[in-house]
């Protein structure tokens, strides 16, 4: 059955919720124009809303991601669609793109949600909870992090039993499991693309025993260990709950490597592990925390003080790449490398190995566009058509790109590129 | 002090090495090797001084020798160097530095000259059956001997002051003083080397090749125990006619598995093969083919009226013994027993 599309206009369409999308929906918005923000998961904020402390401040990145978030919820002139996909974008003309998208059901009606989470409570289905990074488990009915946006519950549908226990708890009655994907037709006059990066997935490489070790985590479960809305309060490994006392970073895990399909720097991993090392100092002050590393990338503004500032706190610096890591039985890892400054083959006993995994691309946006290309480079990430003075351009007139989703990027870099895009967008909407 | 060449890399590139420039030292071919210590850590160290054009230190290193080539550190290469691939164009340079004719290093070095070294022995064998009007009786007395002494000559002649040459590059001239009673006592390491390749089982999922090495070694040198010494071509024993036929078999069949894999390029040692590598492995099997073919041909009764078959494996057994055996791949298997010898002798100190 062919449902109606529900036609709706908007001045520019912004695709991907995370910082670089959210900045740039916002420029737009507080210059007059009207946005939508196409988001794909239940919510905004993408990565940089997971993260604990942001390098190089060490600003808490719930507290400065959260209000930025809400600004551009209640926008009245930004219009948010979350769990959306984008069906397909046709440019008609110049200043005429219409775009398909669909909301998938979240079952929730979110008008009425108070987020009380008494659905929560009753569902009996627990799986691993994805926002967490497979850290802790979740239930079927569920909000998806304490500080999403918006915060309402979601009935993770394949996972459900339909036993109807949350459909009871629920006080304004909201949960509705007969809501259907939503189907709209969106004309917008230009577009940004913020669908930022991918993180790159260390089971495929064997040696670094990421499935079979317990207790090797990657820099993003890290990160959601040492939040503020961290599950459990502290730092513990996997798997025995204990408190790790001799942490290892493994960089450029899944970077700079031809072996591992990424041959370039990702850029951030040596700084987000520098930062974690310096925040771990911290939380665990006896604990001993060694990087190993290949090059140190420290290459922003302050950047190199603040790796200076963790080699002062103690941090020990080894270099060498970690070539393999093997579990023992007490679940602590041995970590096998050269140390290049003494040319020995060396071992490693740690009992908890953080893998900072590098960037990968998002390679989503290029299937989106129809009647013209969106070109990526050779890397997959989008291409910039002029990337030395118009950075943000795309190879089609008319469409822009913020953030990531042109090659790694910190937040500074991403917020820079977000002005970008949008004042790129402004010139265009005024051409 | 270390003499640093700067177009040394040029000169490995003729070796097999081509990319090893690009390595950006981060130590992973290092820390996967499963051969590797911390007393011998390779093979960044070669690579370095590959890079460095370091010839005096590479020609002083046994480390080459310790490896095994199961390509584990070119597959986990980042830059893609192919550190795996070094160390084996390091070996071929270093059998051109031990040996004193030069000739190793240029049959390396060009397909052409082993080539044209190849014909020059083939016209040697048709010359040599001319000169004895094709009369297949006296062609088989002489290449029975020639045999016997090509081998015994080679060795004295090549072989065995290419071993002292190395001997000095690795052991004397780094400065080891050792006593006879270390030489004497580290020598079972020798054999047990030159007969097992053990080293190599260290290897990770290696256990197959080892043991297919194993059986070709032994197969071998049987093979040439038994024409040799045992006259398989002219005995009357029984037992000596089949145990011919079956190591000869055995070395054809070993061969062929191995040939297969270089064509099929699945391993990573099999992905880079040099000329070198073809002619050693190709002459092994024909070697083990037509020494079948004669014998088998001997009982049927009809090698009479099939001189070129026996003038075949002639060439081939003389190509063998005065090109490959000498000059070749073939010494990597000498070198390396008499490098952990070497080695051993090192470590005593
Ligand atoms: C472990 C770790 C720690 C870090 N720490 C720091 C730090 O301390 N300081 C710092 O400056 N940077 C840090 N970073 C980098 C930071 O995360 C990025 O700079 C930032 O997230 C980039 O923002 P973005 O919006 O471009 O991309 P993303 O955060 O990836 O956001 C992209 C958004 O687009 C959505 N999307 C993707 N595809 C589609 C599609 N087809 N349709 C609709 N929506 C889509 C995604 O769901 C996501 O919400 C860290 C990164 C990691 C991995
Ligand atoms: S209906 Fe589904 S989501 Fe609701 S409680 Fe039951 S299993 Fe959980
Ligand atoms: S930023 Fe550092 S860890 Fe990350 S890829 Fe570059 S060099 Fe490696
Ligand atoms: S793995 Fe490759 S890049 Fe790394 S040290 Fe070895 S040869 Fe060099
Ligand atoms: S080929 Fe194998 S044995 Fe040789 S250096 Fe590389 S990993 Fe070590």
């Amino acid at each position: 059955m062919q449902t109606e599309r529900i036609k709706l206009t908007y001045d520019a369409l912004v695709i991907g919720g995370g910082i670089a999308g959210g900045e740039a929906a916002l420029n737009l918005a507080n210059n007059g124009y009207k946005v939508l923000v196409v988001e794909k998961s239940l919510s905004v904020g993408g990565k940089m809303i997971m993260l604990s402390k942001v390098f190089p401040t060490l600003d808490c990145s719930a507290c400065i991601t959260t209000p930025k978030v809400s600004e551009i919820s209640r926008h009245p002139n930004i219009k948010i669609f979350t769990e959306s996909d984008i069906e397909s974008i046709e440019k008609l003309g110049e200043h005429n793109f219409v775009a398909k998208v669909t909301r998938r059901p979240r079952y929730v009606v979110e008008e009425d949600c108070t987020a009380c989470q008494l659905c929560e409570e009753a569902c009996p289905v627990i799986v691993k909870d994805q926002f967490q990074y497979g850290l802790v488990g979740r239930k079927a009915a569920y909000i998806p992090f304490s500080i999403c946006s918006p915060k309402v519950a979601a009935i993770d549908i394949d996972n459900c039993t339909l036993c109807g226990a949350c459909e009871k708890v629920c006080p304004p009655g909201c949960i509705d499991f007969t809501m259907k994907a939503k189907q709209y037709e969106i004309s917008v006059k230009t577009a940004i693309v913020a669908t930022g990066f991918e993180l790159f997935d260390p089971s495929t490489v064997k040696r670094y025993s990421y499935q079979e070790g317990k207790n090797v985590i990657t820099s993003m479960q890290m990160e959601r260990l040492l939040a503020p809305t961290r599950p459990f309060h502290t730092i513990l490994r996997p798997s025995d709950g204990k408190v790790p006392d001799k942490i290892a970073y493994v960089l450029c895990a899944g970077s700079r490597d031809d072996s591992m399909g990424n041959p370039i720097c990702s850029q951030i991993c040596c700084m987000y592990s520098i930062k974690q090392a310096q925040l771990l100092m911290g939380a665990l002050p006896m604990a001993d925390i060694t990087i190993y590393y290949i090059d140190i990338r420290a290459f922003g503004k302050g950047y190199d003080e603040f790796y200076e500032q963790a080699v002062s706190m103690g941090v020990r610096l080894v270099k060498g790449k970690i070539g393999k890591i093997s579990e023992k039985e007490n679940g602590n890892l041995v970590l096998r490398y050269e140390d290049v400054s003494t040319g020995k083959l060396k071992e490693a006993e740690h009992d908890f190995v953080v893998l900072s995994v590098g960037a990968k691309p998002n390679e989503e946006p290029q299937s989106l566009f129809k009647t013209q290309k969106l070109e990526l480079d050779n890397l997959k990430y989008v291409k910039q058509s002029d990337p030395l003075l118009s950075p943000a351009k795309t190879t089609i007139e008319g469409v822009f790109v913020a953030g990531a989703a042109t090659g790694p990027k910190d937040i500074p870099d991403s917020i820079l590129s977000a002005g970008c895009a949008s004042t790129e967008a402004i010139s265009y909407l005024n051409s | 002090m270390s003499r640093l060449d700067t177009k040394f890399g040029k000169k490995l590139k003729k070796y097999g090495a081509t990319e090893f420039n690009r390595c950006y030292n981060c130590g992973t071919c290092t820390a996967v090797c499963s051969l590797t210590n911390s007393e011998d850590s390779f093979p960044r160290s070669m690579v370095r001084l590959s890079a460095a054009g370091d010839q005096n230190g590479i020609e002083s290193s046994l480390k080459p020798w310790l490896c095994y080539y199961c390509g584990e550190c070119s597959t986990s290469c980042p830059q893609t160097a192919n550190p795996g691939e070094l160390m084996m164009s390091l070996r071929r340079w270093l059998t051109g530095r031990y040996d004193w004719t030069g000739l190793s290093g240029l049959f390396y070095r060009s397909s052409l000259v082993t080539i044209i070294a190849m014909v020059l022995v083939f016209a040697g064998v048709i010359g040599y059956a001319a000169y004895e009007s094709f009369d297949m009786e006296r062609i088989m007395h002489t290449a029975h001997y020639f045999e016997m002494f090509a081998i015994m000559g080679v060795f004295a002649v090549i072989l065995l002051p290419n071993i002292v040459r190395m001997w000095y590059l690795t052991v004397i001239k780094p400065g080891y003083k050792l006593p006879v009673k270390v030489y004497a006592s580290s020598m079972s390491e020798l054999f047990i080397h030159m007969f097992t390749q053990k080293r190599a089982l260290g290897c990770d999922d290696n256990q197959a090749r080892w043991f297919a090495h194993l059986i070709l070694v032994i197969g071998y040198l049987t093979l040439l125990f038994t024409t040799v010494f045992l006259d398989w071509f002219s005995t009357e024993s029984m037992f000596v006619v089949v145990l011919g036929y079956v190591v000869s078999a055995i070395v054809f069949a070993v061969t062929f598995v191995f040939v297969l894999g270089r064509i099929k390029q699945k391993q990573e040692i099999a992905k880079h093969s040099r000329p070198s590598d073809w002619f050693f492995i190709i002459w092994l099997l024909l070697m083990g083919i037509t020494a079948f073919a004669v014998r088998l041909f001997i009982d049927l009764d009809l090698l009479a009226g099939n001189l070129w078959l026996f003038l075949f494996h002639f060439t081939i057994l003389a190509q063998w013994a005065l090109i490959i055996v000498p000059f070749g791949k073939w010494t990597h298997f000498l070198y390396r027993s008499f490098a952990m010898y070497f080695d051993k002798l090192q470590k005593s100190k």
